[in-house]
């Protein structure tokens, strides 16, 4: 995994591969963002400029993965801060999956503060 | 802390209890009081049930857990967030009365009894539900039938049977029915609701992404952070390499016991060379790192804090670009540039900048290196300066990169492409990630940007913002304020107050508040820096102290807008506008020297082929007078380098004469100025007079196109560079023969006093006296007039004073031609004296002494005996001796001559006694010797030099050469020189004295005498 191709996630901040964005899509967001096979939903969606890797083994009991919402995520690499905007359809997407939309690009706490 | 987490792991296995119990408990606590502690013994089976049932619905307990935690959490009185809270609340009972709903109406299907129902309505509404799931689950509604005291429990216990052996096992055993139904309950609506909205709690995004992250701060029950260290710049690759290992030895025997790790190293941020790993216990911090390239395992695993462990995935918004903000590049050949973001992508991960490009145009190019294409990514950029900051020229790309330009289609017609980067308006337009900028702290000065103002007047919109541009420097004002600074509140609620700054600390501000301000006056107050600024009054004398050009300057307010202040400098009376909170007041007065690192006269590097000098310091621009002799007005960030002056730097000028540094030189056409030398640069020099006042009085002249007027020593421009020093050649050959001073360095030109006729000239065919000379020139006393004029050697020809005729190769033979032909046969004339030749023409000479001593006293056998034994090459010497000597014994007897002349004498006994050649002459030896044996020995080698020199001889054939007649004079001893000047010419006449005495003249016979003198000196 080079360190250059990589891309997050910018629903749940995985990162990966452009690569395997492209022929797996994303483990978590997959229904509702259909990344696989598709160069422009993955541009979109994904963003190559993220903050901060970790690497998340045991989503379920870490504080870590609570603290950044990653609990009932794949254990994988994640990324602490995922810079982007998601397009207004994608978000449109999750919602009606279920999903509420955070940016994780760390708008959303510097409201609180 | 050990300890903590040893308690940490029992109890998550109880974790699973812990959710469910608390709210069952707390819930059945307003239910029946009563019944509670009865209940709890019966439990504990239910519960046991309930773990059993528990693996199937891990993520559901996650759920669960989350909820949990959350009101855990408020419990603790974080009542802050109540109003979140609520809604949760809230969001859960729509919910459930939705569900309440639907069931209703499968009740009504099954055609249930309504009895059940009314009863609930009246309850809490936890019963409700419960009755529900009731129905729905097979086994247990038949339960509650059998129990038809369920209901009736709470309200009906009168309306039971008196039958006391059924009453307290009934209570018991309803109270357990109703726990377990409760229990069931909850689950049930858990996994009902899971079913419903199953992917909503898969991606969590849903469930916990409402509650804020403030709730979410971890607990003692929480895994701890421990910090690694590791090679900084590594980071990732050690989080990945973690990853693998976590993976490989998942389903091994000895997984690895860590919940995460994370970086968050940023270049240059303190996070770097961390690494944080989450676990239970430092030994699988340890077991998860050992054996990691990069990661120190030398420093001990630190656990961080449980208040820090937020701090640690902090994420702070980056400031949300948008066209027309600043920005400044991290890295590559713009990095520090300030740049303006021309178009931010959708994403917002890349943004078009605009920027002042960095062009050198291929002047730097290597032609002669390998193509691009070649190895294009290989190719090392040479460190060469990068090119100043311009904005883009198509003439000058043109001129050598012609190839890499095309014109853009477009209406402003000023898009071009070059290099496959497009430029417009002059500006390169070039996408960037947002990483590779820096968006924070970017300060542009007022410099930097008003080099993007300037274009972009067609639009104006892009005009320059200073508000804009102040809101972009506002956050970064962290010392500007200082106690005692008049400050004015120009935002929120005191807005409009004035008074002095007390107090400075971190953001805040301590104001003391001035009178006239209400109730607050004369009060303290405290306002944070952002909405604060400095107050000045028209005629406050103030001074620039920063973030500006102007810098240092001294003025008077004139105006004051906001926080724009308008001021007359002190210096060169002119208004500027700056920030206020770039000013200060000022007690001194008078613009600080302009602190340029340019200074007058120096020479600057302005692109890879201009050079130019600086004539006018001004505080942020220069002026220049570039080789070209146009004047450029520059920045100083324009210009590449300054050139230092080369001290030692010698050119030559227009005759060849070298030129130095404060050598006084003047122009040779044109305006014939004149000037001292400031630099020599290449081919231009680059001159500077007090008399002109334009350019500082700096001119620049190319080096053919002047002439050296006074060198700086008062050294004489006449005297031209001394080209023997410089001859290689030259210098090798003398130094073995001898670095003897060429002749004609000493005495006397000898064209003085020669009657000279003028070739060209006005003045042709006049005819003169020579009365001075230099190697160039002569001044010619003109026969017809009493007039001297200088003239050229040039033009001058020598003629003979008695016929008028010219003398073949006459001037040129007198200036220049005697060193070369005679003097390469005479060098080693004179070289005998001192090189090692000496000795041996020392022997001839003693040994020919003999020989003339023999031509007089008829000892030539011995003569010839040396000649012939020692000189080979005076072979033909010997048979002139044989023969002419032979038959000169009457030349002999001159020889006779020769000894009277004491020091002709002399040589030869010199010799003689030096060679001790033949036993003859010993006899001769000691009367000679004994009588002056310090002039001859003192003479002798020069004479012997004089006259063993095969030159001698070898320039008797040269006819015409003036200057062969001192060897032979030398050669004769001087006694007979009348009878060599015929010598000369006719090369026979040696074997002829008898015409030497008709040839004497006139200066022949005065030459020697001139000729020798010097020489032998």
């Amino acid at each position: 995994m080079s360190v250059r191709t990589l891309r997050a996630c910018m629903v749940c901040s995985v990162v990966q591969p452009a690569t395997k964005f492209t022929r797996e899509g994303c483990p978590n967001c997959e229904e509702f963002l259909e990344l696989r096979g598709s160069q422009d939903a993955i541009s979109d969606c994904t963003s190559s400029v993220f903050e901060g890797l970790i690497t998340m083994a045991d989503p379920g009991l870490s504080w870590v993965a609570k603290w950044q919402r990653l609990q009932g995520y794949v254990p994988g690499t994640y990324a602490v801060k995922v810079v982007g905007v998601l397009p207004e359809d994608y978000i449109a997407a999750a919602e009606n999956a279920g999903i509420k939309y955070i940016p994780r690009d760390g708008s959303g706490t510097a409201d609180e503060q | 802390m050990a300890s903590f987490l040893d308690q940490d792991f029992p109890d998550e296995e109880e974790d699973d209890f812990n959710p469910v119990q608390e709210v069952g408990s707390d819930d059945e606590g307003d239910e029946k009081p009563a019944a509670d502690e009865d209940a709890k013994v019966d439990e504990l089976p239910t519960r046991s049930e309930r773990s059993r049932s528990r693996p199937q619905r891990d993520e559901d307990d996650d759920d669960a857990k989350d909820e949990l935690g959350t009101d855990g959490v408020v419990g603790f009185g974080r009542d802050e967030d109540a109003e979140g809270e609520g809604r949760n609340v809230d969001d859960e009972d729509d919910e459930e009365e939705e569900d309440d709903e639907e069931e209703d109406e499968e009740d009504d299907l099954e055609g249930q009894p309504s009895r059940k129902r009314r009863k609930q309505h009246g309850r809490n509404q936890f019963i409700d539900v419960e009755a529900e799931v009731d129905e729905e689950d097979e086994e247990e509604p038949e339960e509650d039938d059998d129990q038809p005291g369920e209901e009736m429990h709470p309200d009906d216990l009168q309306e039971l049977p008196p039958g006391a052996d059924r009453d307290d096992r009934k209570h018991r055993e309803l109270d357990r029915q109703r726990e377990a139904q409760f229990q069931m309950d909850v689950e049930e609506e858990a996994a009902r609701l899971k079913e419903r909205y199953g992917r909503q709690s898969r991606a969590t995004g849903g469930g916990s992404a409402i509650v804020p992250q403030r709730l979410l701060l971890p607990t003692t029950d929480d895994p701890r952070i421990f910090r690694m260290k590791c090679r900084p710049g590594k980071e990732k690759e050690v989080i990945i390499s973690i990853q693998a290992r976590v993976k490989e030895r998942a389903g091994s025997r000895e997984p690895v016991h860590i919940f995460s790790a994370f970086e968050r190293a940023k270049p240059g941020s303190p996070m770097s060379g961390m690494l944080y790993v989450e676990a239970s216990r430092v030994e699988d911090v340890l077991a998860a790192c050992e054996g990691i390239t990069h990661v120190f395992m030398g420093t001990k695993p630190l656990m961080v804090p449980l208040e820090e462990m937020p701090d640690l995935l902090k994420v702070t918004k980056e400031k949300q670009l948008e066209p027309g903000m600043y920005v400044r590049i991290r890295r590559g050949l713009y990095s520090g540039d300030l740049a303006a973001v021309y178009e931010v992508e959708a994403n917002g991960t890349e943004v078009t900048l605009r920027i002042v490009p960095r062009l050198d145009y291929g002047l730097n190019e290597d032609v002669n290196g390998p193509m691009d294409a070649a190895n294009g990514p290989k190719r090392k950029r040479p460190l060469v300066q990068r090119p100043p900051a311009r904005l883009f020229s198509e003439t000058e790309a043109k001129k050598r990169h012609g190839k890499y330009l095309s014109k853009q289609g477009g209406l402003s017609g000023s898009n071009w492409t070059y290099q496959n980067k497009e430029y417009v308006d002059g500006f390169l337009m070039d996408q960037y990630k947002l990483n590779a900028l820096q968006t924070d702290d970017v300060n542009p000065t007022l410099e930097e940007v008003t080099k993007f103002a300037t274009s972009s007047t067609d639009d104006g919109a892009e005009n320059l913002d200073l508000a804009a541009l102040a809101a972009t420097l506002k956050t970064s004002t962290a010392n500007e304020f200082l106690p005692g600074d008049k400050v004015e509140v120009f935002r929120g609620e005191q807005k409009g107050v004035t008074g002095h700054s007390v107090q400075v600390y971190g953001d805040v501000v301590k104001v003391k508040v001035d009178p006239g301000n209400g109730a607050l006056s004369g009060q303290h107050l405290e306002a944070p820096i952002r909405d604060l600024r400095k107050l000045f009054r028209e005629g406050d004398h103030v001074k620039v102290i920063g973030g500006s050009k102007y810098t240092d300057e001294v003025g008077m307010v004139v105006r004051t807008k906001d926080d724009r202040v308008t001021l007359l400098t002190d210096s060169n009376q002119t208004e500027i506008t700056v920030f206020s909170k770039d000013l200060r007041e000022a007690t001194d007065s008078g613009g600080a020297a302009a602190d340029s690192k340019f200074d007058l006269f120096d020479l600057v590097q302005l692109d890879a082929a201009t050079v130019g000098c600086v004539i006018k310091v001004d505080r942020e621009s220069l002026r220049i007078l570039d080789q070209n002799s146009s004047v450029r007005a520059m920045l100083p960030s324009n210009i590449s380098n300054k050139i230092e002056k080369r001290h030692n730097a010698v050119a030559t000028d227009r005759d060849g004469n070298e030129m130095k540094l404060d050598d006084t030189i003047k122009e040779y056409s044109g305006e014939q100025k004149s000037g001292r030398v400031l630099h020599l640069h290449r081919n231009f020099v680059f001159a500077q007079t007090r008399e002109r006042a334009e350019n500082a009085g700096v001119w620049v002249g190319r080096h053919p196109n002047v002439q050296v007027l006074a060198a700086k020593g008062g050294k004489a421009g006449s005297g031209g560079v001394d080209l023997t020093k410089m001859n290689p050649a030259l210098k090798q050959n003398g130094a073995s023969p001898s670095p003897m001073p060429p002749p004609q360095a000493k005495g006397r030109d000898r064209l003085i006093g020669k009657t000279v006729k003028i070739r060209t000239g006005p003045n042709k065919g006049m005819i003169g006296i020579v009365k001075d000379a230099t190697p160039e020139e002569a001044k010619v006393e003109l026969h017809a007039k009493n007039k001297i004029l200088t003239l050229k050697k040039e033009m001058l020809s020598l003629i003979d004073p008695q016929t008028g005729n010219a003398i073949a190769g006459g001037i040129q033979s007198l200036a220049m031609g005697r060193p070369p032909p005679a003097g390469a046969g005479r060098t080693p004339a004179y070289a005998g004296g001192s090189g090692g030749r000496t000795p041996s023409y020392a022997m001839q000479s003693g040994g020919r002494t003999p020989a003339y001593a023999a031509g007089g006293g008829g000892r030539t056998p011995a003569w010839k005996q040396d000649a012939g034994a020692r000189t080979p090459a005076y072979g033909g010497g010997t048979s002139y001796g044989g023969g002419g000597l032979g038959g000169q014994t009457a030349y002999g007897g001159a020889t006779s001559y020769g000894g009277a002349t004491s020091y002709g004498g002399g040589s030869v006994w010199g010799g003689g006694a030096a060679g001790g050649g033949s036993g003859g002459q010993s006899t001769w030896n000691p009367n000679m010797g004994g009588r002056t044996p310090a002039p001859s020995g003192s003479k002798t080698p020069a004479y012997g030099g004089m006259e063993a020199p095969t030159p001698g001889f070898n320039s008797a054939p040269t006819p015409g050469s003036y200057q062969d007649q001192p060897t032979p004079g030398g050669f004769r001893d001087q006694p007979t020189p009348g009878g060599f000047r015929g010598g000369n010419q006719t090369p026979g006449s040696y074997q002829t004295p008898g015409g030497f005495p008709e040839t004497p003249g006139p200066y022949s016979a005065e030459t020697p005498g001139g000729d020798d003198g010097p020489r032998y000196d």
